[in-house]
């Protein structure tokens, strides 16, 4: 909610600056942004009685002596008899109908608070009467509706409908009704999603000079929900979820009366009130020990009352009555909320919590984590996938409001997640990819039934060292390395058929699944040989250009300066050598010589790199190379 | 002639894996809470509107239960759970006082952009005893911070809402770069709560906490981007190790 600083420092008394009240919102709970003083306020949703310039002073007034005073229309109001039927009474219980005439409709100027409320905020005009309402709504908090009283010419009925109606709302959007709605008719038309929004042919325009403004309390439950389904901005319906204050529609309409006869000569006014179920009010055992105890500080009476008072709570005979703004109090865990936001939260106290002392120490099961030890150990690396997925099968639970159309079931298989990781990672040049994931599979027949499955997916070579470089990954690799602790002997795994995939590739993908039950307990023996890191290391951001590759294969007949040459090419830095490794190594001890493969993999954060650029570090990574004794790049041309 | 004795072939570097960065993350908060005493309990992702919101003094009318906000399942009988309280329910309902649990793991919500995925991990613990208070509370969740962020980390409570608990709290630590940043919600369990899982509130309270290992994780190694993490990109998860 926009609250401009200069609105509510007009009923502070004492005049803070905003630094100030911003951060005595935030102690309140009230958190915020603040821009061109003003306040961008987000109100958590129980507290819908803050949604109003009235609203935040309330809670305002535990810090600043507030100005209650609002000036009121003195006339006197006679009272009239609508045609007017409630057929919804549990969901509006309090209505109440205000029907003004005007003299003049020619109203040039805004003056006061209506001038500065459109001012300050830069709100648009739309027409009078929905001006009032709009402003009545940001000062007070309680929405009304206008409607044209020469539009109304017959009975109008509150009722819930079922089944499907088209509704043009007053700002010209056409919905199709359907389900539940709580409406109101008239002439058999519906002319008001009722708390949401009206309907077009009853709305007021700049030539209304006789209006009906209506003022109800909704039930939040006949309301939630509503705007969403039908895709409508309403503020209306905002806070009506949220809760009003069932008991204020009589201040409410005296102020819309009184900021109308400031701006022009009321012929007419006349009110029709009617209450199906009386307002029960919320009346609570103050009990300050109990407060003292759930916050944790020793408590003065006066001090809570004190607190509690200001908050608009009546204290009589050691009860609290609650007011009826505040329908989310119900019991001394609320009251101790309240209080504790009065002291603040930074200003309570802290006791340490011995929990370590109570409870014999459990020992955590560690199966999985050696599950993925043993994969992490091969060179596999863990992903998450989310279960939503395109296609279906006989078990697949459907998700009823899916993200889209491609997220509409949830899983039974990593399979297509897994396969869709290795793809993506293929077309980012990778030429080993080893992925494994651990998740919760759902599906349904009967009953929802859930299991914990393994997939590993894999395809490439099996290493980037010099003795699996050259091995290429096939379901022998993938099977061998959990064999020995799989309960059963016969482990199926899939070769992935590339035809069917988006990809030119043309090494096998080996895939396998199984359930973590099949995997034996003494996995929990395994001695895992990789760790995590103990600290944190700051990630850094991936480039997303293609890399390039080069292999350079080294001759050395000097066996001593082998070591020589892998210290200059692996300690070699350049801000576009991304990866170095050796991938060949062979001992001739006919030829007395080395053999020494080495695999450079340059890519640039910025840019896609060009051939120049690799082959400048590249020459000067073989000059530095030649440079050492009995070392030759057999095939170098000179 | 070169001596085929001096011949020593390059280190055979061990290409390992990784775990993944938000299970390193979780793993390492989980760790923590044990050792503060608390045990690890699991419960279902699918779960029923009873333990994901009725259970937890969630009304028919608070915004969560909108299907533009949790996702239903199989014709709305069940729904992907929203948050891990529903395990904690599961704890209560199962064991008496004094009570500690810790639960961790995937929890759903409709949203998809930069800073919000429809599945992200939480963890959330749940402490029931004889006169548990907010001070306990604050006591708890400054040493949970401490041993996350360091000691010297500047922590504030701003009162919130979360049906569950009451009082209820946010907190946030300030950055390096002094700006406030929301990291945990908590409070005292709500009585209702409490009740609706047959613990006498007379006799006893408890405190409650829940966590973001996404928003952690992106604290702590610097990612700007949650969608990072479910890339599964090799060049991203590479840098975990």
């Amino acid at each position: 909610m926009k609250v401009a600083y200069k609105h509510l420092l007009n009923k502070i008394l004492s005049k803070p600056s905003i630094e100030e009240i911003s951060e005595k919102l935030l102690q309140l709970g009230h958190e915020h942004e603040i821009e061109n003083n003003i306040f961008d306020i987000e109100f958590t949703p129980n507290r819908g009685d803050c949604l109003s310039i009235k609203g935040i002073l309330r809670d305002l007034s535990l810090f600043y002596e507030i100005d209650t005073n609002n000036e009121k229309y003195e006339h006197q109001i006679d009272t009239f008899e609508l045609d007017f039927e409630n057929k919804a009474k549990d969901a509006c219980p309090e209505i109440t109908f205000l029907k003004i005439e005007l003299e003049d409709t020619k109203i040039t100027n805004y003056q006061g608070s209506l001038k500065d409320y459109f001012d300050d905020l830069n709100n648009n005009k739309i027409n009078f009467f929905t001006d009032i309402s709009n402003y009545i709504s940001y000062e007070t908090g309680q929405p009304t509706h206008c409607y044209d009283a020469r539009k109304i010419n017959n009975k109008i009925t509150l009722e819930n409908i079922s089944g499907n109606f088209s509704f043009e709302t007053l700002q010209d959007k056409k919905i199709d009704l359907y389900g539940r709605n709580l409406v109101f008719k008239c002439d058999g038309e519906i002319i008001n999603l009722a708390g949401i929004i009206g309907n077009k042919n009853t709305s007021c325009s700049s030539l209304t000079d006789s209006v009906i403004v209506e003022c109800a309390y909704f039930n939040p439950e006949e309301i939630i929900g509503k705007s969403v389904k039908y895709d409508i901005n309403s503020e209306a319906a905002y806070k009506f979820e949220r809760n009003v204050d069932q008991k204020c529609h009589i201040d409410v309409l005296n102020r819309f009366l009184k900021i109308t006869s400031d701006h022009s000569k009321i012929r007419k006014v006349e009110i029709f009130t009617k209450c199906y179920k009386n307002y029960e009010n919320i009346i609570i055992p103050l009990n300050i020990n109990e407060i003292s105890n759930k916050i944790g500080i020793k408590l003065s009476s006066k001090d809570s009352i004190n607190y509690l008072e200001k908050l608009g709570f009546l204290i009589s005979n050691k009860n609290l009555l609650v007011p009826s703004y505040r329908t989310d109090i119900k019991n001394q865990n609320d009251l101790s909320e309240e209080i504790a936001r009065a002291i603040g939260y930074d200003n309570l106290p802290t006791k340490k919590t011995n929990i370590a002392n109570k409870f014999s120490k459990i020992v955590k099961n560690n199966f999985e984590y050696k599950i993925k030890s043993l994969l992490i150990d091969n060179g596999f690396n863990e992903v998450i996938n989310n279960p939503f997925v395109e296609k279906s099968n006989n078990e697949s639970i459907k998700v009823d409001n899916p993200l889209d159309s491609n997220r509409t079931y949830m899983r039974t298989t990593l399979k297509d997640s897994l396969i869709n990781n290795l793809l993506y990672n293929e077309r980012r040049q990778k030429d080993s990819v080893k992925l494994f994931e651990i998740s919760d599979v759902y599906s349904s027949s009967k009953t929802i039934s859930s299991k914990k499955v393994l997939g590993i997916i894999a395809s490439g070579r099996v290493g980037k060292n010099y003795e699996n470089f050259s091995k290429k990954i096939d379901h022998k690799y993938l099977t061998s390395i959990l064999k020995i602790y799989l309960k059963q002997e016969n482990l199926s795994c899939d070769k992935i058929d590339r035809n069917s995939l988006d990809t030119k590739l043309k090494t096998q993908i080996s895939y396998l699944e199984l359930e973590l039950n099949n995997i034996d307990q003494s996995i929990v023996e395994y001695k895992e040989r990789s760790k995590p890191p103990k600290s944190i290391k700051k990630y850094k951001p991936v480039s997303d250009f293609p890399s390039s590759i080069r292999d350079l294969s080294f001759s050395i007949t000097d066996y001593s300066k082998s070591q020589i040459l892998e210290e200059l090419i692996l300690n070699y830095n350049h801000e576009l050598l991304k990866e170095v490794y050796i991938f060949d190594f062979y001992v001739n001890n006919k030829s007395h010589e080395i053999k020494v493969g080495y695999r450079f993999i340059f890519q640039s954060d910025k840019k896609t790199i060009i051939d120049s650029e690799v082959e400048f570090v590249i020459n000067d990574i073989i000059s530095k190379a030649l440079d050492i004794q009995s070392i030759t790049l057999p095939g170098l041309l000179k | 002639m070169p001596d085929s004795k001096k011949i020593s072939a390059p280190e055979l570097v061990n290409n390992f894996g990784t775990h993944h960065p938000i299970n390193q993350m979780k793993d390492t908060i989980m760790d923590l809470l044990l050792h503060l005493g608390f045990e690890i309990i699991e419960g279902p992702e699918i779960e029923t509107e009873k333990f994901n919101f009725d259970m937890l003094n969630i009304k028919k009318s608070h915004p969560a239960r909108q299907m533009h906000d949790t996702f239903y399942v199989n014709k709305k009988t069940h729904l992907l759970r929203t948050h891990t309280s529903p395990v904690q329910i599961r704890g209560m309902l199962k064991n008496k006082p004094p009570l500690a649990f810790i639960s961790g793991g995937k929890v759903y919500r409709k949203d998809d952009d930069a800073t919000h995925l429809p599945m992200f991990h939480q963890i959330e613990g749940i402490y029931v005893d004889k006169d548990v208070s907010f001070a306990n509370l604050k006591g708890l969740i400054f040493e949970i911070i401490e041993s996350l962020f360091g000691e010297n980390t500047e922590i504030r409570f701003r009162p919130s809402y979360f049906p569950f608990t009451e009082p209820s709290a946010e907190v946030d630590i300030l950055s390096e770069k002094g700006k406030w940043l929301e990291i945990l919600g908590c409070g005292i369990i709500n009585p209702i709560v409490l009740e609706n899982c047959k613990i006498d509130s007379t006799i006893y309270s408890g405190l409650a906490f829940g966590l973001g290992v996404e928003r952690i994780a992106m604290l702590k190694y610097g990612v700007n981007d949650i969608r990072e993490f479910y890339k599964s990109n090799l060049d991203f998860l590479s840098q975990f190790k």
